[in-house]
């Protein structure tokens, strides 16, 4: 009897959690899925290696780079690899510069120069260094959930509010767990596929499910994909200020 | 001084041969200077041409901050409501039309051009109906039609479709930004081919339809450029003033550029070759003027025995200078009239039917606005030019050579062999 008693107390404790667990759930608005996966995506600062892969018809072309981030605004790239070694990306709030060193050059970019194609990949430096901001430009629409990559996932669906942001239509597969978005697609204001976004295998660092190999395709070139590879990444670490300034940008 | 120049004419024919050689070689580089004088000109003048119909118009109107930005092709450096500007300039007498110029990547597909691909261009949005007022693509259609107001309709120029190997009715995309920045994609039917006599608009032309254009990229009542027509005996610096203070007046937020500015980069480049080709002249000119030397000091070194018998005569050396100087102006005068007679002849045909540098412009991506015919011009300047340049040039070059002689003392002048 009192086994039995047991049982039921038991029965009725996972229930409630079970209960408790799919209330919060869901009880998340959109808002609070993207601010849960902006969050994820802004460190206090980061420092990362990695290699973006370019496939095109010409053939694969691969890009060593390291790169620093402060907040939601602040990163540098350097490129790594021989032929681009020494080029820096920098981007602060609303600004952002290209310094070549072979031509001594420091080149501010602005307006449409920020939508050029970073070194011939299907990624413009506006993708690469885009702030982190989903709510103040989109609306958001919480289609429902599906599986991606065994992994059970929210589907939203993004309206820009504005025209200033690069695609007017997104979809993204977001996890429920991790809050990692797993899959996107970025579509024009009619609904064209443009883009296509895919994480194929993951990493955790500090507790935090990041994407370690990302996949993206231009679905209007066939044949062309790029993949950015992150091999490593350190999470709040301690970055002097003077990363993210012009005067580091030359030397 | 009448017996010098009768003196002279009778050297001249006495020496019949090496006079008839001299004037032929100072024949054939004024020829040629002309002939070559001809052709730039006339390149010149129809680069111009084709520039002011088929590229930049007379005059244009951008939104104030523009032109620093041109090479990004931006799309919110705008102008707004150009169809009043538009109106108010067809008022005042100018014929003008509103164009939107952008960016985007053209998407190819197998199913039409064999094989996937994309290029980067620069796309032409413009007015189908007031377009023609003020650019010449009329009578230029190759094949096919114009594109039509509201389709998603295409026209593009005769080289790019020959790279490309497109086709009347084959299909591409036009990946671009709109006006904010987000991306959109046009669908477009080739609907016809133009041939352009402007190489640089025939090698990269794409033009649609500005109301297609201005509903997929946000640029409903908004144009990136208003261009004028002016008439060929307008003063275009008077008139692009008169335009912007007609435009100050309805508005500010306009810059006003005539069509030397905005081909600023293609007149700096005339101006190189321009260098070029006087130098070129130049040499030409030396050719001549090597051969009038020569020619003038074996005269001399032949003569200076006959010389020194003149001087051991009596006759004064200022006279023998002018007696040399006046023979070796007499072979320019010959050779300035055969040459200047055969050059204006060839001219003729330089002028009328031109020379055919298709193959060479086809491969070649130069300053000249001039697609295959390389047509001469008349320039009654340049011929007068050439003309007594031949002249005072046998006869500089003479000075030299006939001093030097006239310095050696009898004696010696008199057992010169």
């Amino acid at each position: 009897m009192y086994r039995s008693n047991n049982m039921k107390i038991r029965m009725m404790a996972i229930v409630v959690v079970a209960l408790v667990s799919i209330a919060t759930v869901g009880a998340m608005t959109a808002e609070d899925i993207v601010r849960q996966m902006d969050a994820l995506e802004t460190f206090e600062t980061s420092y990362a290696e990695g290699e973006i892969v370019t496939t095109d018809r010409f053939g694969v072309k691969t890009s060593t780079f390291r790169s620093w981030s402060r907040g939601a605004y602040d990163s540098l790239i350097e490129f790594t690899s021989v032929a681009e070694r020494g080029q820096k990306v920098l981007r602060t709030e609303g600004e952002l510069y290209l310094f070549y060193p072979d031509a001594e050059e420091l080149i501010r970019l602005q307006g449409a120069a920020l939508r050029q194609s970073m070194l011939g990949s299907d990624i413009s430096y506006e993708d690469m260094t885009g702030e982190k901001d989903t709510l103040s430009q989109y609306e958001v629409k919480l289609l429902g959930n599906e599986r991606i990559s065994g992994r059970d996932c929210f589907v939203l669906e993004f309206a820009a509010k504005t025209r200033t942001v690069a695609y007017p239509m997104q979809k993204v597969w977001v996890d429920t767990g991790t809050y990692m978005v797993w899959k996107g697609e970025f579509s024009t204001k009619a609904g064209r596929l443009l883009k296509e976004m895919a994480v194929l295998e993951t990493m955790t660092v500090d507790n935090r499910t990041l994407p370690k190999i990302t996949k993206i395709s231009d679905k209007m070139k066939r044949d062309s994909a790029t993949e950015m590879r992150l091999t490593h990444l350190d999470i709040d670490v301690d970055l002097d200020p003077v990363i993210f300034t012009l005067q580091n940008l030359t030397w | 001084m009448k017996f010098l120049v009768v003196l002279a004419c009778k050297n001249l024919t006495r020496y019949k041969r090496r006079t008839i050689i001299t004037a032929v070689t100072i024949a054939i580089g004024l020829m040629l200077f002309i002939l070559i004088d001809s052709i730039l000109i006339g390149v010149d003048r129809e680069s111009v041409r084709n520039l002011k119909w088929y590229e930049t118009s007379s005059v244009r109107i951008m939104a104030t901050g523009y032109w620093e930005d041109r090479l990004m092709l931006p799309l919110d450096v705008s102008i707004d409501d150009p169809y009043t500007k538009v109106q108010l300039l067809r008022e005042h007498g100018y014929d003008a039309t509103p164009r939107i110029m952008f960016a985007a990547d053209l998407i190819l597909y197998s199913e039409d051009f064999g094989e996937d691909g994309n290029l980067p261009v620069q796309v032409t949005a413009v007015d189908t109906t007031l377009d023609n007022t003020v650019f010449r693509f009329e009578d230029t259609l190759l094949e096919g039609r114009f594109a039509e107001s509201g389709k998603n309709e295409l026209v593009i120029g005769s080289w790019m479709a020959e790279d490309l190997q497109a086709e009347v009715g084959y299909w591409v995309t036009l990946v671009t930004r709109g006006n904010g920045g987000f991306f959109e994609a046009m669908d477009m039917q080739i609907v016809g081919i133009v041939n352009c006599p402007n190489p640089n608009v025939n090698r990269s032309l794409l033009m649609v339809p500005i109301d297609t254009v201005a509903d997929y990229l946000a640029m409903e009542n908004l144009a990136t450029e208003i261009d004028i027509a002016l008439p060929e005996s307008a003063d275009t610096d008077v008139e692009a003033q008169a335009i912007t203070r007609l435009m100050a007046e309805s508005g500010k937020g306009t810059t006003v550029m005539t069509w030397k500015d905005l081909a600023g980069d293609y007149l700096a480049m005339m101006q190189a070759e321009r260098g070029g080709s006087s130098t070129m002249l130049f040499l030409v000119f030396l050719i001549a003027a090597v051969g009038i030397s020569n020619t003038m000091l074996m005269v001399i070194n032949e003569r200076t025995r006959e010389l020194g018998m003149m001087r051991a005569l009596g006759m004064d050396d200022r006279s023998i200078h002018w007696l040399f100087m006046l023979e070796a102006g007499g072979i320019g005068l010959l050779g300035s009239s055969i040459g200047v007679a055969l050059g204006m002849l060839a001219n003729i045909y330089i002028v009328q039917e031109g020379l055919d540098f298709g193959f060479f412009m086809r491969e070649m991506d130069m300053a000249y606005r001039v697609q295959s015919i390389f047509r001469g011009a008349w320039s009654l300047r340049s011929i007068l030019t050439t003309f007594f340049s031949g002249i005072f040039l046998s006869m500089l070059v003479a000075w030299i050579p006939t001093r030097r002689a006239i310095r050696m003392d009898i004696p010696s002048c008199l057992r010169h062999q």
